[in-house]
């Protein structure tokens, strides 16, 4: 008999498999068990396809969305329907990056312990950290016009306002698969990639910051045409001849020329190294979405084409939320915070700021562009404009052959309550400090800490 | 009669006054719910581990049947009904003399001063009191009897009172297995609060036989516990596994289907009954040969009536319809016959026969199983085979000859068979997009519904995983986890898990082989069936189909699961514990 004793091992072989499998499970169980509960063919919270609990609010409990087993319910208000929807998403699923898809399992309220349970059966509330006034203004400072305006606090990292036009009413869902609407369901802050004109000088003014010590004696003499080489074209125009200007001058005057002859100086190499320091060539993660990535061409025998790029022109795209962090990095000190679109103890992301994404320049640099962008302020687009506010900025006119050149304004305010980087674009909207920058003066100002 | 039915209108009236007052308050139930679906999985784990705990931690002292005395060469005491003497490292006597062989004699015992001994074919033979042994014959010896083999000379002692009295004081110190009574209380209560939680989620939706379906099964565990326990009966954690796996079926069954409860009730009771009767029979190991070449013909006439009478459901042909609703699944039955058939006497294993009836009686069922299309429980009956001739033969190259042939076979089967090739398409890949509505539409919805349900579960009968097709039988691992969550299932798993560990570690005081064999084939069915349904729910292997112990609606299924437990039950050698084994002093 002790044969057949030592051969039952087999057996225990077996339930070495068994308890395998089941561990293997389990693993995947904890992994993705959020995943698996909120597919689609869960029909405990799935009605017809679409998600039937939980609310999605502003930050300040702003009812935006509701899931009800009836289908969706969004404010009764169209001007908030339209102007917050690239944020909280569409019940088609059209818009990638809306809070219904990108925060399912937190709308659900999925947990490992519950699952799905819910003795409510309403699901969660998801508290946005956009702002819905901020949203509605910004909405109606664009006027119809395409653009984006996002705002986001650059100690905290929440992100006050994200507006992106065309925009639609997700009540009246338009049909995905006409072409000239899908542009509708685009998140131009989160998903675009456009040319930043001459808002990229924050970028080429940090390289020359750190590459150049004696920028305090350079000086160059702009006579409006700016002549780089042979051929009608080796020029760098600008809108009047700017005389002599200084680093500094040459900024709040926007001087494409002396700007040109800064990134020839820099380098193809230098350029390409600070394009990627300032977090434009790789996309932003926010929460867990993420952003488009920007990308540049600085070509090292092309002097002509090595300097339109240094001043945003040529095959410069940036992504606006990129470009808002970027002002976040100058804000706070050359480390930037990660933004972020979900609601979640505030109290103590105030007492710690938010999520760190390294450093991205030194602080001496972004104390002197901080000071530079000041100067702008002050002696280009008029401090009155912005009053109340501790306002530096950058703006930016990008010439994309459109009849009308897109209209840039970029940069921070650094008030104990209202620390806000924003960037603005409006397509085809003109020069950028007349047509941009009214909208982030009235957006900040809506943001409600300037006692309106 | 009439007082009767008055009695039974007034419980039904009662139930459905409840059953209202609950759909019209489900405020109430959902804070009832909340709590609840805590204290179910406490109780759960209380239940289960506790017996699980005890079936593993308790461990038979074997017993002593005699002395198998050696001159100049020792005494060895005999804790098997069956011994193999050899200089073999394997033998149960070994005597390492040349002239002794590997395996030399085979030493039975047949009652209390009778034993059986047998030449095995060896060099030198054996004689007894002088007189030359033929091989392959048996001879009864009795103690005191001269036996000469290879030159040396032995007998048989039977053991002293002294002895006898000792080993049973021994036995006595062995740990008792855990008393049932608590764990009876855990259940019932588990029971009751089912019914509560039933009631609250389904409302009207629920009947009032399904609820007193729950409430016979309370009463007929108590029964069954109290009438074996006073007759001196000490272990009952594998009953309570099985009574606790079946109120998960009435429970799953209640949600689904509340009007197939009843049929598992009666299914259940059939099962114990069945149970008990094997038990009893299989006490006395020559009922037990004598039963197989019955059960062979049973067995080929069941599957051959199945061949031509079967009606198909999910694909497979193993149905047979009894009148209006009733249908039974022969293959399931033929399990049982199944493992009686590959078990064997030590004495059987040695006949060559033996083990030709065997595989033609296997390859016989396979052959069927295939043309039923059944291919879950072809697989099943394979895997137990393959075992069994493994404990059988101990020859490891034939083992892994008959799985490579059978995966060629398997293979071919696939090529003939665009639909079940089409599951191994899916396999692995059921979460993406070509796959997750069509293939793998069983399996996306098994894990969704069931990560749904969490650690905790959503409360019997709040499941939705019940409206996709087979969700109470293959799928029903996902259901359990939806409806009671990952743990109560997985605790299932380790339910079927701990059978089949105990079966292995009892060997060791094992009297016959064929009670080895019989509880380690039942652990591979049980293994590799509850394997098929939980992988195969859960993508970690193709669909194949088959029902979870005990778990599964499913009448046939759910008897036979009860049936097999007298497999268990008969290698479960702890002293007085099972009612397979006659009762010691």
């Amino acid at each position: 008999m002790r044969k057949q004793e030592r051969r039952a091992w087999i057996c225990l072989l077996l339930v070495m498999v068994l308890l395998a499998g089941i561990g293997l499970f389990g693993y995947r169980f904890v992994k993705s068990g959020g995943e698996w509960a909120t597919f689609y063919g869960n029909t405990q919270i799935y009605t017809d396809g679409t998600i039937n609990r939980g609310t999605i609010t502003d930050r300040y409990g702003e009812e935006l969305l509701k899931c009800t087993p009836d289908g969706f319910e969004y404010s009764d208000d169209y001007e908030t329907r339209v102007a917050t929807v690239h944020a909280v998403g569409d019940s088609q699923g059209n818009i990638s990056d809306g809070a219904i898809s990108v925060f399912k399992s937190q709308l659900i309220g999925y947990d490992i312990l519950n699952g799905t349970y819910d003795a409510t059966a309403n699901g969660k509330k998801i508290a946005l950290t956009i702002d819905a006034n901020a949203n509605r203004t910004a909405y109606e400072a664009l006027a119809g016009r395409t653009g984006t305006v996002g705002v986001y606090n650059w100690k905290t990292g929440e992100v006050v306002c994200m507006v992106s036009t065309p925009t639609f009413d997700p009540a009246y869902e338009p049909d995905a698969s006409a072409d000239e609407e899908s542009s509708y369901f685009f998140n131009n802050f989160l998903d675009g990639l456009l040319t930043p004109g001459s808002t990229f000088k924050l970028v080429t003014a940090a390289a020359v910051i750190e590459n150049m010590p004696d920028r305090d004696s350079f000086t160059f003499d702009c006579d409006g045409v700016n002549k780089i080489g042979k051929g009608d074209d080796a020029k760098l125009t600008d809108v009047s001849a700017h005389g002599e200007v200084s680093f500094r001058d040459a900024l709040a005057q926007s001087c494409n020329g002396a700007f040109g002859a800064l990134t020839r100086e820099l380098g193809s190499k230098t350029m390409s190294k600070y394009a990627k320091k300032a977090g434009l060539t790789e996309p932003v993660q926010v929460d867990s979405i993420e952003t488009a990535a920007g990308s540049f061409d600085f070509p090292k025998d092309d002097k002509v084409k090595l300097s339109w790029a240094g001043i945003g022109q040529a095959d410069d795209l940036v992504n606006p939320c990129a470009m808002m962090v970027y002002m976040g990095a100058i804000a706070n000190g050359g480390e930037p915070v990660q933004p972020t679109l979900i609601k979640s103890a505030t109290f103590i992301k105030e007492l710690t700021g938010g999520k760190s994404l390294g450093r991205y320049i030194d602080s001496d640099t972004a104390a002197e562009l901080k000071d530079m962008m000041k100067n702008n302020v002050v002696e280009n687009y008029g401090e009155y404009n912005f009053e109340g506010m501790d306002m530096y900025a950058k703006s930016g006119t990008a010439e994309v052959g459109s009849w009308n050149p897109d209209a840039w304004f970029i940069g921070f305010t650094d008030d104990e309550d209202a620390p806000y980087a924003f960037v603005v674009w409006v397509k085809e909207g003109g020069f950028g400090a007349e047509a941009a920058a009214p909208i982030a003066a009235r957006v900040i100002r809506a943001l409600g800490s300037y006692g309106e | 009669m009439d007082n009767c039915r008055y009695r039974r209108t007034a419980i039904e009236t009662l139930i459905n006054e409840i059953l209202t007052f609950s759909e019209n308050n489900p405020q109430l139930a959902v804070h009832i719910t909340t709590a609840f679906r805590w204290i179910f999985v406490v109780l759960a784990a209380y239940i289960l581990l506790i017996s699980i705990v005890s079936l593993l931690s308790t461990r038979a002292t074997p017993e002593i049947w005699g002395y198998f005395m050696v001159e100049d060469g020792g005494n060895y005491p005999l804790t098997h009904w069956e011994n193999v003497i050899g200089r073999s490292r394997s033998a149960d006597i070994r005597i390492p003399l040349r002239t002794i062989s590997n395996n030399h004699a085979l030493l039975v015992r047949r009652s209390e001063d009778k034993w059986m001994i047998k030449d095995l074919g060896s060099s030198n033979g054996i004689k007894v009191n002088g007189y030359k042994l033929d091989p392959d014959k048996r001879y009864v010896i009795s103690p005191g009897d001269l036996i000469e083999m290879g030159g040396t000379k032995s007998t048989i002692s039977p053991p002293s009172i002294e002895e006898t009295r000792n080993n049973r004081f021994m036995r006595r110190l062995d740990k008792e297995p855990v008393a049932p009574w608590k764990i009876l209380l855990a259940i019932t209560l588990f029971q009751l609060m089912t019914m509560v939680q039933l009631v609250l989620s389904m409302g009207t939706d629920m009947t009032a036989t399904a609820l007193i379906s729950i409430v016979v099964l309370s009463a007929v565990m108590w029964a069954y516990v109290m009438i074996f326990n006073a007759m001196g009966r000490r272990g009952f954690e594998m009953e309570m596994i099985a009574f606790f796996l079946s109120t998960i079926n009435l429970a799953v069954t209640a949600s689904s289907d509340p009007g197939s409860v009843l049929k598992e009730l009666i299914a259940i009771l059939i099962g114990l009954a069945l149970m008990i009767f094997m038990c009893v029979y299989m006490r006395d190991i020559s009922r037990l040969r004598k039963l197989k070449p019955v059960l062979i013909g049973l067995s080929v006439i069941a599957l051959i009536i199945n061949l031509i009478f079967g009606t198909a459901k999910y694909g497979a042909t193993n149905w047979i319809k009894i009148g209006e609703s009733g249908s039974i699944q022969p293959s399931e039955l033929v399990k049982l016959a199944f493992i009686v058939i590959g078990a064997g006497t030590l004495e059987e294993l040695y006949e060559k026969k033996n083990t030709v009836v065997y595989a033609a009686f296997s390859l016989f069922c396979l052959g069927c199983l295939a043309m039923m299309s059944d291919f879950g429980t072809a697989l099943i009956f394979f895997a137990t085979y393959l075992v069994v001739s493994f404990l059988r033969s101990g020859d490891i190259s034939r083992f892994i000859l008959t799985g490579v042939a059978a995966l060629a076979m398997g293979l071919i089967v696939l090529r003939f068979k665009p639909y079940i090739a089409s599951r191994f398409d899916a396999w692995g890949h059921v979460w993406e997009a070509e796959f997750m509505d069509d293939l793998g539409y069983q399996q996306t919805r098994t894990m969704s519904f069931g990560a749904g349900g969490g650690l905790l579960g959503l409360g019997a009968g709040n499941g939705s995983l019940k409206y996709v097709g087979a969700a109470n039988t293959d799928l029903v691992f996902g259901f359990v986890m939806e409806e009671w969550g990952f743990i109560i299932a997985v605790l299932a798993v380790l339910c079927i898990a701990t059978l089949s560990v105990f079966a292995v570690m009892h060997i060791v005081a094992g009297r016959s082989t064929i009670y080895t064999i019989l509880a380690c084939s039942a652990a591979t069915m049980f293994l590799v069936q509850t394997m098929l349904n939980v992988f195969g729910a859960i993508d970690l292997f193709p669909l194949t189909g088959v029902t979870f112990p005990f778990v599964s609606t499913g009448g046939t299924s759910l008897m036979t699961s009860w049936a097999m437990l007298a497999y268990f039950k008969a290698a479960d050698m702890r002293r007085n514990a099972s009612l397979a084994v006659r009762k010691e002093d």
